[in-house]
């Protein structure tokens, strides 16, 4: 199982990287550019906005057959009793799929080594697949599910991480519910630091679990020639599909051609391969036609993943001055009903984010009968961030602080949560907070709030909180390869998926910006195993640091060869010579040129190729994003209601590459974080049977527009840093939703004096403080 | 995917009325909760009768010689909304109806079909053989009730889903029913089933019976009514709690009053302690104090749900002090 996020092998991706003290050969900074640092929108927005463009689950292929799974409706059960005839009686039916079905019984990777069978017949969480059918139509499909007929044991259950590892708790697993011994973290002396704290705050917050549900709902389409496997996949990496499907069906890699060109939503979930995969192609054997298979809203639910509920204590110790002294940090989270990560990162803003000697952190995961968690833009770190950042804010407003001046006062320059305590390629926080609290208009708008009538109805209030994110800089390996045509245009060749970040469009400028041209003159291939090199999944926000130096390299290693075919041409020496605008000249005579297609060396060969590869990280360097956010919230102190009246995000990922698609992602990770902060829960019938209660998109309340602030500021912090790589880049997509949820509960702690220890903040969870007594 | 099911189009109530007599028959107007229903199979359909060749009456708005307003059953939420003549008569019903869904919902749904709706309780709407859909109890007692009812429950629990309910209750509306053998009226507060009398049913409708239309009263000049409305997000959601209030007011003093919730009951729930706390007193913040007190004198909170006794206080509060600042200005 790929588990991308899971902290140990993060941080040995992140020593593997550093196998060479030097990557890249010399290479200028970006000086100015045209296209860098610009709002340049999509390469792809016209597919994208006209439809044309074709995501996996718009592929339709000829006598193409439609699958459907059926699932546990048990929290735990054991399958008992399964026949298939009735519904392979039905009409359309093509084919009918069991865990004895020829070449169904296969085993399937979960994490940590556990294994359980592509059909299990032990059901340790509702939604795992049971059956399958693939018939002409969805309908007949679903008509054939409804007929298959199916026994069940059920057996207790366990649905909350809290109740696990009580005395007769359900065991979802016979070694017990927890899944790993309870990590433990330590530097300096916890018990001398707070005998050193003047004031300390202990507080005990908890998250709920988000569910995944991207638009694109999971699913694939499956078709063999021969015996080669196509499947075209909504996912985050192709490569990491095909590494999951070959091992599975036990086919080498060359017969396992995995397509992804365009993904409607993966926030992580499809980081991941699931079985899904591997049904559609079972099925497409057995009927030696193509098989779509895309799981229902509810299915995505219930199995493609979700970030855990968390529950964390903090105690944090400081000076009067503010210097923190000590900080202990317990976490609790559950994977689910399989080793997940139920506590990945969730400890370490705890330990990294601010200057403190001394922290000791402990992180329990346990399992529980419920879908196993998946990656989720920043795994841990916004459960993290609203235990550490509200703490920190109780912390000021114990000291009679500037919650603002505390962040900066502990400020620190190296990241302490890793070995050897190494420092950062670049560090944007200072900039962030300073120019985030100045365009959010900060000290004015807390003298505002303070000096409201504490009698009136409408409180305002205005928060803040700051963040980093584990992964910055990506890692090896990677490859893209770069074609430049006779007539000036260029392919672009990389693994790599856009999962709606806009990679390609960062990748087009890049190379335009490199080669003088312009991105609409770059077509990129991407994403398809068969075709594009091998590259990571798109997830950590790796995906820009990752491809963005590997294609800047292969644009620079064929603008060395434009420039010695020019050299030749032109009778002098490469490195008199400089590419501008499409036209190669000499730095002392502009008007000795050429223009790329006038080149013959050029015409002759017809294409000129350039490969690049994601070199080494620089060793003992930690690659981090940071980031600031701020917000002013005004509640109905009778209702609860609150309403986000505006945001201000300030951002620090390196280089801003494209400005449009850097607002992008600090929007949308905004409004991610409002929902964690204000409507997102998932509700499990935990006393009851364990089944899911909130399966669609109105019970299970995602932020609507109305939800988002009116007012979303982005600032954008651009501060190259080519020590982490030639692109000056560093990751975005994670840090923008990190601090939000706690930013939202600091103004709502400004604004009426009440500390939400639980998400999500609305009328359910706020009224009843507001109004004591009742 | 939703099962099979038989389809049929009449172009007459009373065709329509004949057909739906049958078992397994179910009105399709708006369909933004049928096809819901049936595609989460929450009950079995054989066949659906589409109301949308009935004659276009059943869609207007019309002023009465009474001076009253009549709105055909299949007049669109959004059209509710956006009519000028129930914004200036009406207000409680235009801001109940625009704070129905999503804009997509209400252009797309009907008043007859919002007040016929199926509730929203995710026992009922789930793999659960509920009261509700004729099993043998009710899940939410007992289980994730946060957002059911704390007043009205006997053996099931639902909060009745309808904004438009409460206020054409309140507005003393009547509503019009045809059947396949006769026609008849029943007020808006009676048109909801009490689970006490029958879980299995929403409204009082028989089998065949279609609402056909609304009439709103003609109110006395100067008739205050507003409907309030609080939910977990800001748009697309029912209602956590929710109130309609009607008020004559003289000055402060109020005349007469009626108030009806949402979000509190398995039926719009007729606030008659608040109509009493406030009729023959002046608006004043000890008269509020106690209408709000008294909102909840019957609530019954189940274990989760307990928040909706200082959420429907604080929404009494809000509303009876903005009706004070209206009548001042």
């Amino acid at each position: 199982m790929n588990k991308t996020y899971d902290q140990t092998v993060l941080l040995q991706n992140e020593q593997a990287c550093q196998w060479s003290p030097s990557g890249h050969g010399p290479c200028d900074p970006w000086g100015r550019t045209r296209h860098l640092g610009k709002k340049v929108p999509r390469v792809d927005a016209y597919e994208r906005v006209s439809g044309s463009a074709v995501y996996p689950s718009d592929v339709l292929l000829p006598n193409m057959l439609y699958a459907a799974i059926l699932t546990c409706p048990h929290a735990h059960a054991k399958v008992t009793g399964l026949d298939l005839v009735e519904a392979a009686k039905k009409p359309g039916v093509a084919a009918v799929l069991g865990p004895e079905s020829p070449g169904a019984d296969l085993s399937w990777p979960y994490g940590d080594g556990y294994t359980g069978k592509l059909f299990d017949p032990h059901c340790r969480y509702e939604g795992e697949a049971v059956a399958a059918v693939a018939a002409e139509s969805p309908y007949a499909a679903w008509d054939a599910l409804r007929a298959i007929q199916v026994s069940y044991e059920p057996l207790p259950h366990v649905s909350d991480a809290r109740e696990a590892l009580q005395t007769g708790a359900a065991k979802v697993h016979p070694e017990g519910n927890l899944v790993s011994p309870k990590q433990t973290y330590v530097r300096g002396d916890v018990q001398a630091g707070f005998e050193q704290a003047d004031v300390i705050v202990e507080q005990t917050y908890r998250t709920q679990t988000l569910m995944h549900t991207p638009i694109e709902l999971h699913g694939c389409v499956a078709k063999w020639d021969g015996d080669r496997l196509t499947l075209w996949e909504s996912t985050q990496g192709v490569y990491a599909v095909q590494d999951t499907v070959t091992k599975v069906l036990g086919l080498p890699r060359s017969r396992v051609r995995v397509i992804g060109h365009y993904v409607g939503g993966g926030f992580g979930s499809k980081l991941e391969t699931s079985k899904y995969s591997i049904i559609a192609a079972l099925l497409a054997d057995a009927t030696a036609k193509p098989v779509k298979l895309f799981l229902t809203r509810e299915q995505t639910f219930l199995a493609m993943g979700n970030r855990p509920a968390s529950t964390m204590t903090i105690r944090l110790g400081a000076k009067k001055d503010g210097t923190l002294t000590s900080t202990e940090f317990s976490g609790l989270g559950a994977s689910g009903a399989y080793p997940a990560g139920g506590t990945s990162l969730l400890d370490w803003l705890a330990k990294d984010m601010y200057l403190c000697p001394n922290v000791r952190t402990e992180l329990t995961d346990v399992f529980i009968n419920a879908g196993p968690a998946r990656p989720f833009r920043a795994p841990g770190y916004p459960q993290g961030s609203w235990a550490v950042e509200q703490a920190m804010d109780s912390l000021a407003a114990e000291l009679s602080m500037d919650p603002l001046e505390l962040r900066l006062k502990n400020f620190t320059s190296t990241s302490q949560g890793r070995q050897g305590n190494p420092s950062y390629t670049s560090n944007g926080l200072k900039e962030c907070l300073q120019q985030g609290a100045e365009r959010f208009g900060w000290a004015t708008a807390r003298k505002g709030t303070a000096g409201q009538d504490p009698g009136a109805r409408l409180k305002r209030g205005v928060g803040m909180a700051a963040c980093n994110w584990f992964v910055g800089g990506g890692w090896p390996p990677s490859t893209v390869v770069a074609k430049l045509f006779e007539d000036g245009s260029v392919n672009l060749n990389m693994g790599a998926s856009d999962i709606g970040t806009g990679t390609k469009t960062v990748m087009a400028m890049i190379l335009a910006e490199e080669l003088g041209l312009e991105p609409d003159s770059v077509q990129i291939e991407n994403a398809d195993t068969g075709t594009t090199q091998y590259a990571s999944p798109s997830g950590g926000s790796k995906t820009v640091p990752t491809e963005g130096p590997a294609v800047r390299e292969a644009a620079i290693n064929i603008k060395k060869q434009l420039l010695g075919l020019a050299a030749s041409e032109l009778g002098c020496d490469p490195d008199e010579l400089r590419l501008v605008d499409g036209r190669v000249q000499h730095r002392d005579d502009p008007d000795r040129s050429l223009t790329v297609v006038q080149l013959k060396g050029l015409k002759e060969q017809r294409v000129l190729l350039g490969i690049g590869h994601k070199a080494p990280n620089p060793q003992g360097k930690a690659i981090t994003p940071f980031g600031a956010q701020f917000c002013e919230v005004e509640v109905d102190t009778l209702t609860g209601e609150i309403r986000l009246l505006r945001f201000v995000a300030a951002h620090e990922s390196g280089k801003v590459l494209d400005r449009l698609t850097f607002d992008s992602q600090v929007i949308g990770g905004v409004a991610m974080g409002v929902g964690l902060g204000t409507t997102e829960e998932r509700i499990l019938d935990a006393r009851g049977t364990g089944k899911l209660c909130n399966r669609n998109w109105h019970d299970y309340k995602l932020p609507t527009m109305l939800d988002i602030p009116e007012e979303l500021d982005s600032v954008a912090i651009d501060l190259p840093d080519y020590e982490a790589n030639i692109s000056g880049a560093k990751g975005l997509g994670e840090p923008v939703t990190i601090p939000t949820a706690a930013v939202i509960a600091n103004a709502v702690y400004d604004a009426v004096g009440i500390r939400c220890q639980e998400t999500p903040i609305n009328p359910v969870t706020l009224v009843a403080k507001l109004q004591p007594g009742d | 995917m939703l099962p099979s099911f038989a389809y049929a189009r009449p172009t007459s109530l009373r065709e329509a009325a004949d057909l739906l007599t049958q078992p397994g028959s179910y009105p399709l107007a708006g369909g933004t909760d049928l096809l819901g229903c049936l595609r989460d199979a929450v009950f079995p359909a054989d066949r659906l009768v589409s109301l949308a060749s009935l004659p276009d009456e059943l869609r207007g708005v019309r002023r009465r010689n009474d001076g009253g307003l009549s709105i055909g059953a299949l007049a669109s939420i959004s059209g509710l909304a956006a009519h000028p003549d129930i914004q200036a008569g009406y207000p409680a019903l235009s801001q109940a109806a625009s704070e129905v869904g999503s804009p997509q919902l209400r252009n797309q749904g009907t008043i007859g079909g919002n007040l016929c709706q199926k509730p929203r309780c995710w026992y009922y709407r789930g793999e659960f053989d509920c009261l509700r859909k004729g099993g043998p109890r009710c899940y939410a007692l007992g289980g994730q009730d946060e957002y059911h009812c704390i007043m009205g429950g006997q053996g099931c629990y639902i909060v009745h889903p309808s904004d438009t309910a409460p206020a054409l209750a309140a507005l003393g509306a009547a509503v019009e029913l045809t059947g396949p053998q006769h026609s008849r009226t029943v007020p808006a507060k009676d048109l909801h089933m009490d689970p006490g009398r029958d879980p299995t049913r929403e409204t009082v409708l028989e089998a065949g019976e279609l609402i056909r239309e609304i009439v709103l009263p003609a109110l006395r000049p100067g008739t205050y009514s507003a409907y309030r409305k609080v939910r977990a997000r800001r748009s697309w959601d029912f209602a956590l709690a929710g109130a309609a209030l009607v008020l004559e007011l003289q000055g402060l003093h109020v005349q007469r009053a009626s108030v009806f919730l949402s979000g509190a009951a398995p039926y719009p729930w007729h606030a008659q302690e608040v109509e009493q706390a406030i009729i023959g007193q002046e608006l004043t913040q000890k008269t509020i104090q106690e209408a709000a007190e008294a909102v909840v004198s019957r609530a019954r909170p189940l274990v989760r749900n307990a928040y909706k006794i200082p959420l429907l206080k604080g929404i009494i509060r809000e509303e009876l002090q903005r009706a004070a600042e209206a009548s001042r200005t």
